[in-house]
């Protein structure tokens, strides 16, 4: 188990530094020049081309790209990810402003999803073809279809202008919050409700459900004892990549929201041609993905013993 | 099994009838003395010597030496008055006294060397005309200093009332401090918000309310509902939050005050002096001649845009004799093709074995909107027989192309207000001036002659010299400039006496009361 455990973690850190090294690769193969961006942010109109120069050389710009990397992935074991170009701070201390803001729009819409999906999972898996059951489908059909910048117009302007019940952008108490996790809740919860729906019917013609109707339960009583917990593995590895793909719903809610968190500087970065904030949240992207899954795989390997075997040729 | 039986949808439905009856949360109520402005980007810490803070926040908290008025008007800031020598070489200012920055520093003539030397002479600032032609400051009293120069500097007065470095900050200021001596101060600023509280030692008008919170809000669809929602007072201002002409006359249609105002920014279709397709004059004259301006200004910009053929409007100082705006001519735009020897019609058009086909740089990222125009104009210019080709490419992309003149036709702006006219002429009309990605509308050697001369020329002659330039860039169909796009705001019901500021540089309050 320890063995397979270490084996995960490595794996998992292979494939962030090739992660990284992509992302390196992709973001100063893409057009423009650092050196002259840095010259308009500290002269405005009066950068010019000597000026420029001089600070693609400062940088080391002109350096081999495996040279680059290795001193950028350097740096940033140490925590330094460079200073925005952006805003002219560190990205350390933007992350630090940044991440728990991202970081609680990721575990109430989390939260929110789980609590949803599995109501109407289970709801629809009750009903089993009748007409909650079809509406539940249809709900979920529509909520995996709705880009998520659509709903979250339609919710302000439903629940901000008309009804003034919640703000329009920014936080101010839990009200504040609800749009926003609703929005990004909505995806993942449509999703994962049919993952429940769909495994719990899977689940219900098994032979342990058939001795449960044997014994005289009732349906309800044999989906919540019996089937529920035998859709946990499915259940969670799906709610684990569901959860990881939020942070791209972020990128946009935030902007909506005007929730000052990672996603929304993401955005400002590509505006700005930030290239050193675009590979810093990469970089973080990707750690965040990477570990998400690999915590998944090692909760599912405690939760099943036959995923803690080792594989035989 | 859970059944949608009569007692649980009644359960649901009341419930949902009891969340629309739910009291709308007061976000506008204890705010009676606050103004709330959306801006696009946080403030930051209003460094007078970078280029990263947002420019709209400047004006409020920091004096300049002179202040720009309506129509490029001079207004005495925190000199009263000042007088340039015969010679043009140097600049006495009588300081206003009495002033005090807001953390007690009093402002007098050594506050004022202290400000003044930490941009001119300096080669990050010789961009600017004063700052390039710098040579030493005297304190002649304890209100009154004389700025000496090499060489004279007739826009001097003009380039003291752009928004960075020009203004005044407490010589006690540790860094990143924005201390002024303006009519608000920086109570708290952070990612999302700037919160602003009165100067009540402010020595001008001071505001009519004590607070303005400037709420960062990047996206202008959430800035149109928080305004509709009564979270905000104010939206709009190209540097403060832009607000679209189609948004404008949607939130017009419901009940918000839209204040618009002519701009002091043209919008120009520039052609490149290093294509050869371009350096054809009558190429050019067919493309002036072929676009419908109004058309434009009218399908475009909702109405918020003035058609023009001139290079800077009449909000901003010599801007020279008007040009009449040409109504649309396919038939004109077709002879002059005619007469610069190309033969063909509305199909296509030859000269010396080639097709008149030209590539037009476009970059939404740049210039939002710009795809939209280009598509139009290239209709236009489909009738005359003239195929276009729209190249759409990021900022990124523009940036390198741009300065490289590798495009037949791309869309400019000219800096408007406070920065024009000198500032555009100085730095997009002159081949030697180096603009970094910005590139140039148009270079030509008689040209830079004419710029040369018109910048260097004061007193009466100026407005000649400076017509000259006009007059080439009109006759030589150098550039074609399309509209002028108005200054746009939307105002909540609840503020009254809104009027604009002198530039879109500045955030509004001045004259503001609220309800």
């Amino acid at each position: 188990m320890q063995r397979m455990f270490m084996r995960r973690v490595g794996l998992a850190l292979l494939l962030m530094l090739a992660a990284t090294a992509l992302t390196f690769w992709l973001v100063t193969a893409a057009p423009g020049n650092v050196a002259a961006l840095i010259a308009e942010r500290a002269a405005g109109a009066g950068a010019d081309g000597e000026m420029i120069a001089k600070i693609a050389d400062d940088l080391g710009l002109n350096d081999p790209l495996p040279v680059r990397y290795a001193r950028w992935l350097g740096d940033a074991l140490t925590g330094d990810f460079g200073v925005s170009l952006r805003t002219g701070k560190p990205m350390a201390e933007e992350f630090a402003e940044r991440i728990p803001m991202t970081l609680a729009l990721l575990a109430g819409g989390g939260v929110l999803a789980l609590v949803l999906s599995l109501a109407m999972g289970i709801a629809g898996a009750a009903s089993n073809g009748g007409i909650v059951d079809r509406v539940l489908h249809g709900l979920a059909l529509v909520g995996a279809s709705t880009p998520n910048f659509f709903f979250a117009a339609m919710l302000v302007i439903v629940f901000s202008v008309w009804l003034g019940m919640v703000p329009t952008f920014g936080v101010a108490g839990l009200t504040s919050w609800l749009l926003p996790w609703i929005t990004i809740a909505l995806f993942p919860a449509s999703v994962l409700a049919r993952v429940v729906r769909v495994n719990m019917q899977d689940t219900m013609s098994r032979p342990f459900a058939t001795t449960g109707f044997a014994k005289g339960l009732t349906r309800s009583a044999v989906l919540l004892r019996e089937a529920l917990p035998n859709i946990a593995i499915p259940y969670m590895t799906t709610f684990g990549a569901q959860f990881t793909l939020m942070i791209i719903g972020a990128i946009v809610v935030e902007r909506v929201f005007g929730l000052n968190g990672v996603g929304a500087f993401f955005i400002e970065a590509i505006r700005f041609r930030d290239f050193i904030g675009m590979q810093a949240i990469l970089t973080l992207f990707v750690v965040f993905f990477v570990s998400i899954n690999l915590l998944v795989d090692l909760l599912a390997m405690l939760a099943d013993p036959r995923l803690r075997r080792p594989r035989k040729a | 099994m859970l059944k949608l039986d009569r007692r649980s949808f009644l359960a649901t439905t009341a419930g949902l009838s009891f969340l629309t009856f739910l009291p709308r949360i007061a976000f506008a109520d204890g705010h009676a003395d606050t103004l709330r402005v959306a801006i696009a980007g946080e403030t930051g810490d209003l460094d007078l010597l970078q280029n990263v803070s947002t420019l709209s926040s400047y004006s409020a908290v920091f004096d300049a030496l002179i202040h720009y008025g309506p129509g490029g008007a001079l207004e005495p800031g925190l000199a009263t008055a000042w007088k340039i020598a015969e010679d043009g070489l140097s600049i006495s200012f009588d300081l206003r006294e009495g002033v005090s920055f807001t953390d007690g520093t009093p402002f007098d003539a050594t506050a004022a060397e202290w400000n003044l030397k930490r941009w001119m002479g300096v080669a990050d600032f010789s961009w600017i005309g004063i700052a390039d032609a710098y040579d030493n400051i005297t304190i002649d009293a304890p209100n009154k200093i004389t700025v000496k120069l090499k060489r004279p500097v007739p826009a001097a007065l003009l380039e003291l009332t752009i928004v960075r470095p020009v203004r005044f900050l407490s010589p006690k200021a540790a860094a990143g401090q924005p201390i002024g001596t303006g009519p608000w101060i920086v109570e708290s600023y952070s990612s999302t918000e700037t919160v602003l509280v009165r100067n009540d030692a402010y020595w001008g008008e001071k505001p009519a309310f004590g607070r303005m919170e400037l709420k960062v809000v990047p996206d202008e669809l959430a800035r149109a509902n928080a305004l509709r929602a009564g979270e905000l007072d104010v939206i709009g201002g190209d540097w403060v939050a832009a607000l679209s002409p189609r948004r404008a006359k949607a939130l017009e249609g419901e009940g918000m005050t839209i204040v618009a105002e002519p701009g002091t920014a043209t919008t120009i279709l520039g052609f490149s002096p290093k294509s050869p397709m371009m350096q054809d004059k009558a190429v050019r004259d067919a493309i002036f001649l072929g676009i419908d301006r109004a058309a434009v200004a009218t399908v475009l910009f909702e109405g918020y845009a003035d058609p023009t053929a001139d290079i800077f409007p009449t909000t901003v100082p010599t801007a020279g004799a008007r040009t009449p705006v040409p109504a649309r001519d396919v038939a004109a735009a077709q002879a002059a093709l005619t007469a610069g020897g190309w033969t063909g019609d509305a199909s296509g058009w030859t000269k010396d074995g080639a097709a008149l086909e030209i590539a037009f740089l476009v970059s939404e990222e740049s210039f939002p909107g710009s795809r939209r125009i280009a598509e139009m104009i290239q209709g236009m210019l489909m009738e005359v027989g003239v195929k276009t080709n729209i190249e759409t490419v990021d900022n990124a992309t523009m940036h390198e192309r741009r300065p490289n003149f590798d495009y037949d036709l791309t869309f400019f702006a000219t800096y408007g207000a406070p920065y024009d006219p000198h500032g555009s002429l100085g730095a997009s009309f002159v081949t030697a001036s180096d603009t970094g990605p910005d590139g140039k509308i148009y270079v030509h050697p008689d040209l830079d002659a004419l710029v040369a001369t018109a910048l260097e020329t004061g007193g009466d002659a100026r407005e000649g010299a400076m017509q000259a330039v006009y007059d080439w860039l009109r006759d030589n169909t150098a550039a074609c400039p399309l509209v002028v796009t108005q200054r746009l705001w939307a105002v909540n019901p609840r503020v009254k006496g809104f009027t604009l500021p002198a530039t879109d540089y500045d955030l509004p309050f001045k004259g503001i009361t609220l309800g």
